[in-house]
């Protein structure tokens, strides 16, 4: 039995918990990490990619895998500049609309063809990068739209701002479908045992699909939402959200096997990661302190997740102990 | 009996037709396939010129070292790495330093070492305690960024004017020398897996894990080594990089993990593993590439040949993809 | 109620069903018998919707339907407690019981349907956690809430695919009662069971399926057990099993001091000697199969003494275990046992290493052992390139048994359940197959749920039940019922001290 403050469930929050309190310790009483302003710019970055990571758990929940998001991200970017000179909405509609039909079509080859999902959001990924060139001419655009870009990342009560807004509201709505709603459950038996689920009558297509239109539809407002806040996109990309989410989703307690992660425990995964690096900002960290702790977190967790590793460590135990009799 | 979810009866037939389990079927498709792209690149005007020629070998060697390093890892059935591009890059930098230091056997024997070691060691979390290969790549890929980084100060290595690696840079009989080197590997590396005890064990892990645990084979060592062997050929696409531009920094080979596995799909190796070889990579690195060349010839601009290569890869793996395990 | 005509289905090469009728009404509890690979989980698979008939048709209250997936099959009132679990271990007790039901609103956390599932567990005498979460539950315990979760769908013809593998005798009567207790309400109940015993405790009529035909229906109150036997074997009792060539020389042997592995077996202790078939008999979940399973150095958590032939064994390592020469041959082989390749490779898998010359393989060399490997077991040689999982149950297996030839010495093959998914006719070439290895000295220890094959095949039967040894019969004094009562209900009175 695991020890509850391992359990999937409860361990984003204390890990979450857990960077906060380092924080405040390498602040010491200096007042430079934990401030207002800290909590804004993390809240920024957390608005960026925490989405993205809600879309990408809710496909690792049910036992796939959506590669293709971060060239989703990047597309909905230009396609929300290109098509919303005029009118942003209409910009964002159409972003939107093209993630959703990017989930659409690649959850269809899936099912209908029964084929995994890594080769085939791989195939998406290349392609929605490639539209992305085709779409900019294959240079970086930017928008005249500034006042569009203030109100957006406006602060509103210093800590938050529109797009953050937007973003807790989502992850709020998720979290009471989730855990109130027939679809909840049945999203974690399509991942915790697909034939289980086919056999007992879950309509285990309808939900696969879903959850790859939702996790563009995901990917494409967040990209949207970035793009319009810097009043620029980049058919490369503007920033690398693969990293990000896949590990704000497994922080949050998402299995790569399915069956277990909560909206919650992604959100407080996402934050986790967002104070670390807001934090190592405010002490002027260079970069790639932000890496190496991101990527030790990673190993960590996924050292401790490993199904040998119980195994592994008594073995090593037990010699240990015959060496010294 | 295993639980089917009804794939379209059609569609079954015409897959069985391209990409069943007849090896021969699905051999004669690739020939025809690769034919048909050689006759379409040989009418290209210009194609046979020694100089795109020349560049379309030299750049599908770079790639395809690191494609072939990526096969053993899928082979195993660890689907892929995203820290082979990271360990190529810092290899070559490993390689420079060597070569700056102490010469060219020293370097080329230390950077392949190095690239070796580094992706050795993922594999033994791997294949020791069973860790998911995909987050502990992503971890790895970040934590290589990051300690990189922070050693060279995000600065280039560079080549001292006198070091003696110019000899590797000529072409023999006017075959670039990447491109032979690509070949040996492609040769060798397909040797092991078809001739060697290792290779056949590999096989046999990828293709069913608990079965291979309870006929009493290896899994660790075998994991170990096939890791191992992709990190060696990851360090030679980055040596082959360093000795090009004479200086290495880690934004090279940035995207090369997803060209890899997409060259390695399109060559036909199954993305659950247990199946593949090096000929096929070699397959799916000549196509891809072909394919860039002769859009480049006929005129398209960049952005639309990266959205058509993204395109085909997409149609090839839903053509050639098998049912997800 | 429900009529079906003809139904058939094929998988690749293989013929599970070819062409199956059957009449159910209202009210009746009818029983469907036949060995392994007769076509009974087919069927009933077929009847569910999870997989399409290649012909044939299925009438409902009269009417022609197309069950074309489990949500079509629920809403024509039918429900199903498969033989393979179907709960969601990461979901709670509640939700697994009420899961994929379509009568369930979207907001599904209400009070009513916490007392239905209340309900449905009472009513089956059991009074779980409703908030725990499936993967907490023993297998018994899943079972139950597999029944329950068939009640609450108030179905009209259910269906029950070896419901009492893993239940206790208290747990099968509660099961007994809410069954009778439908069939007074006018449902129909299909009851597919190894089981005679329960055969004639609570259906009314019986179907028997061979080889993927209905033979046989009859009032249960027509039939005998002996009869019921003949009709599923197709063929006379000892003509499947083959005698033992002379009385076996016991030399050497397998044993086994004071095996434990907690929570499944307890002080288990066993000696198989050379040249004999000893089994071990007991129910799913009784432990017969985690006992072989410890030997072949699957279960780190086993401790105990073993030796073979006088030097001891280490348990919890398969490495161990292949360097004395010791086989295994899983239950579940389609995940433990064929590699996704072709035969060729599968019969060599871990003897490579022997045909290499200057560390490369000689291919003629393995394709050579390949073929004395199929001669020795009877396999098609012209097919070493085919893909091992297209093959048949039985040729699958007998590619497992020829992994336990090639070396120099007569070793030992533990097996789970020699002849599962096989079909009646490879059936009887794999008991001439295990006599064939007594001959050559083998040990051979196995373990079966199979009480027809334990008896017809064992020279010492052990019988088990609930982890612990109940008593021990040798070659002679092989007795059915006894061994029956054994696994299902042992009392004091058929308990021998060994």
């Amino acid at each position: 039995m695991t020890p509850i403050f391992l359990r999937p469930t409860v361990r984003p929050f204390l890990i979450l918990v857990g960077v906060v309190l380092l924080l405040a310790a390498i602040d010491a009483g200096n007042g430079r990490i934990l401030t207002v302003a800290t909590a804004y710019s993390a809240l920024q970055s957390f608005s960026t990619f925490a989405l993205v990571a809600l879309g990408l758990g809710l496909t690792m929940l049910i036992g796939e895998f959506d590669l293709s998001i971060a060239g989703v991200f990047g597309l909905a970017g230009c396609v929300a500049l290109t098509t919303g000179a005029e009118n942003a909405e209409i910009g964002l509609l159409c972003a939107v609309g093209v993630g959703a039909a990017f989930g659409l079509l690649q959850g269809l080859v899936i099912t209908s063809l029964d084929l995994g999902s890594v080769p085939v959001t791989l195939g998406g990924l290349l392609t929605a990068s490639g539209l992305s060139y085709v779409i900019t001419h294959n240079q970086a655009i930017s928008s005249d739209n500034l006042d569009l870009a203030t109100t957006i990342n406006d602060q509103i009560a210093g800590v938050f701002s529109i797009r953050s807004l937007v973003v807790l509201a989502i992850f709020a709505a998720c979290a009471i479908v989730f855990a109130a709603t027939r679809l909840g459950r049945d999203l974690v038996a399509v991942g915790s045992d697909r034939k289980a689920a086919i056999i007992a009558g879950v309509e285990v297509k309808k939900l696969v699909l879903g959850a790859f239109t939702f996790s563009g539809v995901m990917a494409a407002l967040s990209g949207s939402m970035l793009s319009y806040g810097l009043a620029s996109a980049s058919p490369s990309g503007l920033s690398d959200v693969l990293v990000p989410s896949a590990a704000a989703a497994i922080l949050g307690g998402v299995s790569l096997s399915g069956g277990t992660g909560t909206p919650f425990g992604v959100a407080a995964g996402a934050l986790t990661l967002t104070m670390l690096r807001s934090g190592l900002n405010a002490v002027a960290a260079p970069p790639f302190a932000h890496d190496l702790a991101t990527g030790l977190i990673l190993l960590a967790v996924a050292v401790s997740d490993a199904p040998y590793l119980m195994r592994r460590m008594t073995f090593l135990g037990s010699r240990f102990r015959r060496t010294l009799e | 009996m295993s639980i089917e979810q009804p794939a379209s009866q059609s569609w079954l037939q015409i897959r069985a037709h391209f990409g069943g389990l007849a090896r021969t079927r699905m051999a004669t498709t690739r020939a025809v396939v690769l034919v048909a792209l050689l006759i379409w690149a040989a009418l290209t005007p210009s194609f046979l010129s020694a100089p795109s020629l020349t560049a379309l070998l030299t750049t599908a060697s770079v790639i395809g070292c690191l494609s072939a390093g990526m096969t053993f890892i899928t082979i195993s059935g660890n689907v892929m790495s995203f820290a082979l591009g990271a360990t190529a890059a810092s290899s070559a930098m490993v390689f420079l330093l060597l070569l700056n230091a102490a010469g060219l056997i020293a370097a080329l024997i230390g950077a392949l070492l190095f690239g070796a070691a580094l992706t050795g060691f993922q594999g033994l979390i791997v294949g020791w305690i069973r860790a998911n290969p995909i987050i502990v790549s992503i971890a790895a890929n970040v934590l290589i960024y990051g300690a990189f980084t922070w050693l060279t100060g995000n600065e280039s290595v560079n080549a001292d004017a006198n070091a003696s690696h110019s000899l590797l840079k000529t072409a023999i009989g006017g075959v670039p020398i990447e491109f032979l080197i690509f070949i040996t590997a492609i040769v060798l590396g397909q040797i092991v897996l078809s001739y060697t005890v290792f290779g056949r064990n590999l096989l046999l892990v990828g293709s069913g894990l608990p079965a291979a645990e309870a006929v009493g084979l290896p899994i660790t060592p075998i994991v170990f080594g096939a890791y191992c062997c992709a990190g060696f050929l990851s360090a030679l696409s980055g040596i082959l990089l360093a000795i090009r531009y004479n200086q290495a920094n880690m934004s090279f080979a940035v995207h090369y993990d997803y060209d890899a596995i997409a060259a390695v799909l399109v060559g036909g190796t199954p993305i659950q593993g247990g199946d593949g070889s090096m000929i096929r990579t070699l397959v799916g690195v000549g196509a891809i590439s072909i394919i860039q060349v002769v859009l480049l010839l006929y005129g398209f601009e960049e952005q639309w040949r990266y959205f058509a290569t993204g395109l085909i890869v997409l149609l090839v793996i839903i053509l050639y993809s098998g049912r997800r395990v | 109620m429900l009529v079906a005509r003809q139904l058939a289905k094929s998988f690749g090469q293989i013929e599970a069903l070819r062409g199956v009728s059957l009449n159910l009404v209202a009210g009746e509890i009818r029983g469907v018998c036949g060995e392994n690979g007769a076509g009974k989980s087919t069927l009933m698979k077929l009847l569910m919707g999870i997989i399409n008939p290649d012909s044939g048709v299925i009438e409902i209250d009269g009417r022609p339907q197309t069950i074309e997936n489990p949500q079509k099959a629920q809403e024509l009132g039918l429900a199903l407690v498969a033989q393979e679990l179907s709960l969601a271990p990461d979901l709670s007790v509640l939700d697994n019981i009420w899961l994929g039901n379509r009568s369930i609103p979207f907001l599904h956390r209400h009070a009513k349907f916490r007392r239905r599932a209340s309900e449905a567990l009472r009513l089956l005498g059991v009074d779980y956690d409703l908030d725990r979460l499936v993967r907490r539950l023993t297998l018994g315990q899943r079972q139950m809430v597999e029944i329950a979760r068939l009640l609450v769908r108030d179905a009209r013809i259910l269906i029950l695919d070896e419901p009492t593998a893993t239940l206790s005798d208290v747990e099968i009567e509660r099961m007994m009662s809410a069954l009778r207790g439908l069939r007074a309400k006018g449902r129909s109940i299909l009851y597919v069971t190894h089981r005679l015993g329960e055969v004639f405790e609570i259906c009314d009529s019986v179907t028997v399926l061979r080889n993927g035909r209905d033979v046989a229906t009859h009032s249960v109150a027509d039939i005998n057990r002996q009869r019921l036997i003949e009709l599923m074997l197709g063929r006379s009792f000892e003509e499947m099993y083959p005698a033992p060539a002379a009385s076996p020389s016991a030399t050497q042997s397998l044993i086994i001091s004071n095996l434990n592995i907690a929570g499944a077996v307890s002080d288990f202790s066993l000696a198989a000697p050379r040249g004999q078939i000893t089994c071990i008999a007991g129910q799913v979940g009784a432990g017969a199969a985690t006992i072989i399973r410890s030997l072949a150095g699957m279960v780190p958590e086993a401790t105990g003494a073993v030796t073979l032939d006088g030097v001891a064994l280490p348990l919890g390592s398969i490495s161990n275990r292949v360097k004395r020469n010791i086989s295994f041959v899983s239950e579940d082989r389609g995940r433990e046992g064929i590699f996704r390749r072709n035969v060729l490779e599968n019969l060599v898998a871990a003897k490579m290493p022997k045909y290499t010359r200057a560390g490369l393989l000689s291919w003629a060399g393995l394709r050579h052992f390949a073929k004395e490997l199929c001669r020795r077991v009877t396999l098609d040689n012209t097919r070493l390139d085919a893909n091992a999982f297209d093959l048949s149950g039985g040729n699958q297996q007998k590619i497992l048994f020829a992994r336990a030839l090639g070396n120099k010495e007569p070793g030992v093959i533990l097996i789970n359940e020699p002849t599962h998914g096989v079909d009646v006719g490879a059936r009887a070439e794999i008991y001439r197959l295990l006599r064939e290895f007594c001959e050559m000295d083998y040990i051979l220890l196995m373990a079966s749920s199979d009480l027809e094959e334990v008896v017809g095949i064992a020279d010492t039967v052990v019988t088990m039940y609930r982890g612990k040894m109940v008593s021990t019969y040798q070659r002679g004094r092989i007795n059915m019922s006894a061994i029956l009562a054994d696994i299902t209900h042992p009392t004091e009175n058929n308990r021998i001290a060994s």
